[in-house]
């Protein structure tokens, strides 16, 4: 019976017009990215080489398929969150708007089971967007620049890693990206189980994402304590996987955060659920 | 008998002692001549190469590639990864001693490098719009070889390059290059490089303003020709 809830929960999702504004949306703006890179990516490979080039050269393929991903990732993946609170804020709070979270819950099921069905098929979606993504940013570059070393500019220096040591890098940074979208993807479910309607726990979820992000990116003595408790912090942990050698702790650090996070999340949305007043 | 024999090793020991001077003596041009023909006995070359690269701010596995080098001034390097190399590469020194007009050459003393006396040459371009601020060569003369070179560009800073020679050193080609780079101190903000989440604490390596960069040349194929398509980038 669960999993029948969880596939007819899918079902919805699928069903929605909203939903494909996420693939449609990610498919757009790659399309848009690799269009420019293609014409003028030099000039932006060369923003990331400009501060050594005055001695040293760099040879070989620089525009790659590996570089572009990494591009890309960076671009989207702080908007991607939109994309799925739009689908999964809207999971319970949808089905209060239109009065149909009544006949739901007459089902021989109970009120988490419910629940999680829609948290399992929430996530599937997250995971068809993180999917989607990947085949568009590592494939079709791929397809279109050729593959290549990946050089990876941070705010301490440039990494350059091997065409063959990257794709279980790719592989584990989506995974990690993954987890922080079905953080997203709680945060939105219990606030849709606080509400009436679909604008408010979308709203709230940016809301937050954006206040977090701004705490996490002041650099004010203050914040430093909090700093690391936040889940906007540990969103950016699949970036850890492009750096050598990796930080192991820092990654798992993120990993226990983010879960922590996610379970505590989805405590408060099965109690708010299990106690919602439906009849009203 | 004895008055013969003391007379040859005086004639001997007059000729090495003048032949010595001769080598002393030699003018900072005429040495600088005999490394240059030398290099030029390589009309083109291609070679293997493994490049190692030591720089602050910069990580990266040693890179595979084939570097080509065609008279007077072609150069190539073609790598499967990406490479870095100094820009005052391979080809610089020649370009700069091809044209004996344009600097003035100085013998600045003597120094031994590993177990090679060299004769240290400083060049200072005669031209003000020269790129070439000062050169420093540490010239091994019996063998018409650069051990070391130190060139100050307005454009490129200072590279200070130690060659050890080889299977080819009857054309001047070494088997190992190592070069010490400046490298400006390198920061940029932290939303610049999307790396927000970034809270590491500065590498005691990142404070560092030199750099190595060590490039082992094998396999070379020097004089076989090389066509020019592979010049074209």
């Amino acid at each position: 019976m669960f999993w029948k809830s969880t596939y007819n929960e899918f079902i919805k999702i699928a069903a929605k017009p909203r939903s494909y504004i996420g693939l449609g949306a990610i498919t757009l703006l790659i399309g848009i990215v690799l269009f420019a890179l293609k014409m003028d990516g030099l000039t932006y490979i060369s923003f990331i080489t400009a501060p050594f080039e005055q001695s040293l050269s760099f040879e070989g393929n620089l525009l790659n398929g590996n570089t572009m991903a990494f591009i890309i990732l960076q671009m989207l993946i702080i908007h991607i969150p939109l994309l799925v609170a739009l689908v999964t804020g809207d999971l319970v709070s949808g089905e209060a708007a239109m009065g149909t979270i009544r006949l739901l819950l007459t089902k021989p099921i109970s009120r988490s089971s419910v629940l999680f069905s829609k948290y399992l098929a929430g996530c599937a979606y997250t995971f068809i967007i993180i999917v989607w993504l990947a085949v568009l940013a590592l494939g079709v570059s791929k397809v279109i620049f050729g593959t290549g070393d990946l050089m990876v500019l941070n705010s301490d220096g440039l990494v350059i890693l091997q065409q063959t040591d990257v794709l279980w890098r790719f592989v584990s940074g989506f995974a990690v990206a993954f987890l922080a979208l079905v953080t997203v993807a709680t945060l939105s479910l219990t606030f849709s189980c606080f509400s009436e309607n679909s604008i408010g726990p979308i709203v709230s979820t940016m809301a937050v994402i954006i206040l977090f992000t701004i705490i996490g990116t002041l650099d004010v003595p203050i914040f430093d304590r909090i700093r690391p408790l936040l889940f906007t912090t540990h969103m950016a942990a699949w970036r850890s996987f492009f750096e050598d050698p990796l930080p192991i702790k820092e990654i798992v650090n993120s990993l226990v955060v983010l879960v922590v996070h996610c379970v505590v999340l989805l405590a408060i949305a099965v109690y708010k659920f299990k106690h919602k007043d439906i009849l009203s | 008998m004895k008055l013969r024999k003391s007379l040859f090793f005086i004639l001997l020991f007059s000729l090495l002692s003048s032949f010595s001077f001769l080598i002393q003596t030699q003018s900072p041009n005429t040495i600088i001549n005999g490394v240059y023909k030398k290099m030029m006995k390589a009309k083109d070359y291609s070679v293997q190469a493994t490049i190692k690269v030591d720089l602050p701010f910069i990580r990266m596995m040693p890179v595979e590639a084939q570097i080509y080098f065609k008279q007077k001034d072609k150069f190539r390097v073609i790598s499967k990864g990406i490479a870095i190399i100094p820009r005052q590469g391979f080809d610089q020194l020649t370009r700069m001693l091809k044209d004996t007009t344009s600097f003035t050459a100085v013998n600045s003393g003597s120094e031994i490098i590993g177990n090679a006396s060299t004769t240290i040459i400083s060049v200072i371009p005669s031209a003000d719009t020269s790129d070439l601020i000062l050169g420093k060569l540490w010239i091994d003369i019996k063998q018409n070889i650069v051990l070391k070179s130190q060139l100050t560009t307005k454009s490129n800073g200072t590279i200070l390059t130690e060659y050890t020679y080889g299977t080819q050193v009857e054309y001047g080609l070494p088997d190992n290059m190592v070069f010490t780079v400046d490298v400006k101190k390198f920061k940029i903000p932290k939303s610049v490089a999307a790396d927000i989440n970034n809270s590491k604490k500065a590498d005691s390596k990142a404070d560092k303003k030199k750099g190595k960069i060590y490039i082992k040349l094998y396999n070379y194929k020097v004089n076989k020709g090389i066509p020019d398509d592979i010049f074209k980038k």
